[in-house]
């Protein structure tokens, strides 16, 4: 099961400031939704852990990142590959940058294949939870950039315990 | 209960309403199934399992699963391939290079694919585990569709260089010339057999102990046909055949899907000796099952032609057909070939070419789903028959008698040599008709019509082949050592003269330990309650072959004449010592039931001697026996073989099945206009096995295939999406049908004695799924007029919406071609 989804949006930051707040993996990392933690192998290859809860799936995922394209100041492109048990999803995500406006026009598109039990049990959800997630990320992005990029630090989310500010929220 | 013969007075069992023998055990809950055995030490198998339908595995990291505590072990793909050869192939030239294992080690092949396996302490712990098991795959483009598999553009088994599985072109008569002379030709351009399951209620389950202290293979578990299993795993598991003993007990189901667990079942061994011999349990789960067990096979028909005469007799059928085994063969590419046991249906057509293509995708593989291979061909031949009588406006019933087999003609041989033993399908046709009330129904659906309503009355008639000829495999591969088809049984009087009856069958609800004991009954002048049946395959009982198991329809055939035999021997032993110790002529005696229970007698003297006794000589007392009846066991095995001859492999032609059983089954169903859901208004099963052993037994069995027919038909479907994720592998998904969805189905039977069994019975149970060709045709009546044709074998409310969507746009999937009538 294929999502698709794209966008754009514009901040007032330098492609430049832009471009490296995108490849900064302790930088964008947290702002994946339901961040937990993460942890770097390189500067291209990362580990972050999300919560996930879809119907009766609930759990941690494990969702390995690589920059694979990397074009100072004009496009940087994730792969990603996360896990639960039982299923996963693979992630493609590209966000092209043009100067606009004195600031950077950030245009974003890309892809994620939901495989396995997430897909044939919550296949009719997964699209809005997707798309919704997806413009969480995007949203959270753009406060970064425009309150300056200092997330880094960011504290994990902590859940409530039945779990249900999960993706499933 | 039972009928006088009038001949000599004997009570007759056979055709009785004889309640079943396993009923009290197994509905008091007091069956024996494997997950009932708990054995000391015992260990428990969670499977890990790729979530990709195609993708190499890069890496296997099971360090943090191995550092839990309870953990005793763990399996990967690439170990098993190391201690291990693929299994045996069955299929030729390319299917030979397919090296098949029970998980995969560098590649996974369909979504559910085990790439590791767990044992631990408990369950729970095992799965806990399986799920520390962190596995690196790359992914690969997925095929889940068999037209794009035989492109070879992704191949699945790189060393076979094409998904393309087996390839072969059936032709029989002259089929250009009946082209040619043809009044009319009927052309269809797609129909589609959707993929489905049988979903047993209880899914498989294996136990398995490489006990090291004798270094023997024990296994306790619910495979339906072990005699093969064993010959899958020998080789596989680099052992001597005899090494590995296999035990079956109850069954909760397995309608074919079961034969093909062998693969776990070498799994589970493996782990078992990696533990050092202690038992390994794995217990599949409901989703396990949807995804990774077997489902029946999905069949595409292409460019089908069809010529009939100016009386819309079908002369002559061209068609090529694509078959999807999933993603691995397996017991295919039998299903090549075990199709063509019906090649012409019920029908009498001479002229044919069928040009068969079975290929892989990245789909789970298939099994020999109840009425496999078969249905999928009749459904086609149906949907043939069906469209034809609608584009020529030849009313369905009639359409049927202008084509079906006349019952003069049985026995009849097929254009490729296959022989019908008996039947009567006009017949049939009486029958349904007058159970349904045809004319009524027809007069109710045309005053519906007036009133817009969807009602359509559907025929379906259909075969259930059974007691195959696996010389058939060698079509497929000239060099397969099969052919033939053989069971065994033994019968003996025990020490204090009980009889005891062992067959090599594994029962999951046909009732063989009732109708064998039915048949003993009547050759030793006994009730059937008198008698002891041991059903449930074991390898140490030595009363199996090559070929015992429960599968094909064929158990009141092969499976009742091996203990008929068997029987037989016995009571011709018994006679002899029987007249040595009454000083009589064994052709003075008789057996019957006395006042100390069943004896044998000098008729009309009261000179008798109790079963008991004659077991005491035999089995105790052997001194008073002279020398010459030391031969004398009551301990008697016999084995049937079946009267098959290997078929001609290039005309592929020959006799691949004993017997025919047939259905025909008439619906009237309605679409409902606002949902679109098709409701079933009026059923009827007509069912002809032949002679009918235990009445009840047969009517379960037509039940218990018509749910499943219907399920199939309009609820129940294995659907993939493009990448190859299974959407329907839970039963909130899947659907299955229950007791609420069933219609009230009217049974009706005639019985034409099979020639080629020695009781008249036909082999049945699996049924010829009559309900998907029955309702295909029922909603193709209702939805004719609205210029919809029936292409596929599911057809819920939504596939329904759909259809009337898009009726009327694009090309017609079916055309009528009138054409000159020649002089």
């Amino acid at each position: 099961m294929a999502i698709k989804f794209g966008g754009e949006f514009e901040v007032k930051r330098s492609p430049e400031e832009v471009y490296d707040f995108l490849t900064t993996p302790q930088k964008f990392g947290p702002l994946l939704p339901d961040f937990q933690g993460m942890s770097v192998q390189d500067p291209t290859h990362f580990t972050v852990k999300v919560n996930v809860g879809v119907s009766y799936i609930k759990g941690a995922a494990e969702v390995k990142m690589v920059l694979a394209e990397a074009e100072r100041p004009r496009r940087a492109k994730y792969t990603g590959q996360g896990s639960v048990p039982g299923g996963g999803a693979n992630i493609v995500a590209g966000f092209d940058l043009a100067g606009a406006n004195g600031g950077t026009k950030v245009t974003w598109s890309g892809e994620a294949q939901v495989l396995g039990r997430l897909a044939s049990i919550a296949g009719g959800l997964l699209e809005p939870l997707g798309k919704k997630n997806v413009q969480k990320l995007i949203d959270a992005l753009q406060a970064a950039l425009t309150a300056g990029g200092n997330v880094a630090a960011a504290p994990a989310q902590v859940p409530p315990p039945d779990g249900s500010a999960s993706m499933a929220s | 209960m039972a009928d006088q013969d009038k001949s000599n007075g004997q009570k007759r069992w056979v055709g009785q309403r004889v309640p079943r023998k396993e009923e009290g055990r197994l509905l008091r809950g007091q069956g024996k199934f494997i997950d009932d055995i708990k054995l000391r030490e015992m260990l428990y198998l969670a499977f890990v399992r790729s979530p990709y339908a195609h993708a190499r595995v890069v890496n296997v990291n099971t360090s943090a699963a191995e550092a839990l505590p309870g953990v005793a072990a763990v399996l990967t793909g690439r170990e098993v391939e190391s201690l291990t050869s693929p299994f045996i192939e069955i299929g030729p030239d390319q299917c030979q290079k397919i090296a098949d294992y029970p998980m995969a080690g560098s590649k996974a092949r369909f979504q559910g694919e085990p790439v590791a396996a767990v044992v631990a302490e408990s369950p729970r712990l095992a799965e806990d585990a399986a799920e520390l098991v962190q596995v690196d795959y790359d992914p690969l483009p997925a095929v889940t569709d068999a037209e794009q598999a035989e492109k070879n553009e992704s191949i699945l088994h790189e060393n076979a260089g094409t998904n393309v599985v087996w390839r072969g072109v059936f032709e029989y008569g002259d089929v250009e010339k009946a082209f040619r002379e043809a009044a009319s030709v009927v052309e269809i351009d797609r129909l589609h057999f959707h993929r489905f399951s049988s979903t047993p209620l209880e899914p498989n389950v294996i136990i398995a102990q490489w006990d090291n202290k004798d270094g023997r293979l024990y296994y306790w578990c619910n495979n339906s046909f072990p005699s093969f299993a064993i010959q899958f795993l020998a080789p596989h598991l680099r052992i001597h055949i005899d090494q590995i003993r296999v035990q079956t007990f109850d069954i909760g189901g397995s309608f074919g899907i079961k034969i093909t667990n062998y693969t776990q079942m070498a799994v589970c061994a493996l782990a078992s000796r990696k533990c050092g011999g202690r038992p390994v349990k794995w217990v599949e789960t409901r989703t396990e099952h949807m995804l990774s067990s077997a489902h029946g096979n999905e069949r595409t028909f292409l460019n089908t032609r069809v010529a009939l005469d100016k009386n819309g007799v079908i002369t002559a059928i061209d068609s090529r057909h694509i078959d999807d085994c999933g993603a691995y063969p397996r017991y295919e590419p039998l299903g090549c070939v075990i199709w063509s046991q019906v090649f012409p249906g019920v029908y009498r057509f001479r002229n044919a070419k069928i040009d068969f293509t079975q290929v892989v995708t990245n789909k789970c593989p298939v099994g020999p789903n109840r009425g496999y291979s078969r249905m999928q061909h009749l459904w086609f031949l149906e949907r043939i028959c069906d469209i034809c009588a609608h584009e020529l406006k030849i009313p369905a019933d009639e359409m049927r008698l202008r084509n079906y087999i006349r019952p003069e003609e049985m026995p009849y041989t097929t254009p490729n040599g296959c022989v019908y033993d008996s039947g009567n399908y006009p017949k049939m046709l009486e029958v349904g008709k007058k159970l349904i009330g045809w004319d009524e129904w027809k007069r109710k659906q045309a005053e519906a019509r007036k009133d817009g309503r969807l009602i359509g009355i559907g025929i379906g008639t259909t075969l259930d082949s059974g007691t195959n000829n696996f010389g058939q495999s060698q079509i497929i591969n000239p060099y397969a050592p099969f052919s033939g088809n053989s069971q065994g049984a033994n019968v003996k009087l025990d020490i204090y003269g009980e009889i005891v009856v062992a067959v090599g069958s594994c029962p999951q609800g046909q009732g063989h330990e009732t109708t064998a004991a039915q048949i003993v009954a009547d050759l030793l002048n006994v009730t059937p309650d008198l008698i002891t049946v041991r059903t449930g395959f074991d390898t140490e009982r030595n009363v199996h072959t090559g070929f015992s198991g429960t599968y094909a329809s064929q158990f009141a055939v092969s499976g009742l004449s091996a203990v008929h035999g068997a029987a037989q021997k016995l009571k011709k032993e018994m006679l002899r010592l029987a007249a040595f110790t009454l000083n009589a002529k064994e052709d003075e005696l008789e057996l019957g039931i006395g006042a100390q229970g069943p004896e044998v007698r000098v008729r009309g003297t009261e000179r008798s001697i109790p079963y008991g006794g004659l077991a005491n000589i035999v089995n105790v007392n052997s001194a008073v026996m002279p020398e010459e009846l030391h031969e004398i066991t009551l301990n008697c095995r016999y084995i049937w073989r079946a009267p098959f001859k290997v078929p001609d492999k290039a005309k592929k032609y020959g006799n691949l099945t004993l017997t025919y059983a047939s259905q025909l089954h008439i619906a009237v169903l309605e679409v409902d206009r606002d949902t679109y859901v098709p409701r079933i208004l009026d059923y009827v099963a007509v069912d002809d096995c032949g002679t009918v052993i235990n009445p009840p037994i047969v009517e379960g069995q037509v039940y218990g295939a018509t749910a499943h027919g219907i399920g199939a038909a309009l609820m129940e479907g294995c659907f993939y999406d493009e990448v190859g994720n299974m959407l329907t592998s839970t039963f909130s998904d899947y659907t299955p049908i229950t007791s609420v969805n069933m219609p009230n189905v009217k049974f009706g039977d005639i019985q034409t004695p099979s020639p080629h069994s020695f009781n008249g019975a036909k082999g049945m149970g699996e049924g010829g799924a009559a309900p998907i060709h029955t309702l295909s045709a029922a909603l193709q009546d209702a939805l004719f007029d609205k210029g919809i044709i029936i292409d596929d074998s599911f057809n819920n409310g939504d596939r329904v919406y759909h259809l009337m969507q898009q009726a009327g746009k694009g090309k017609k999937p079916a055309r009528v071609k009138p054409r000159a009538v020649p002089a």
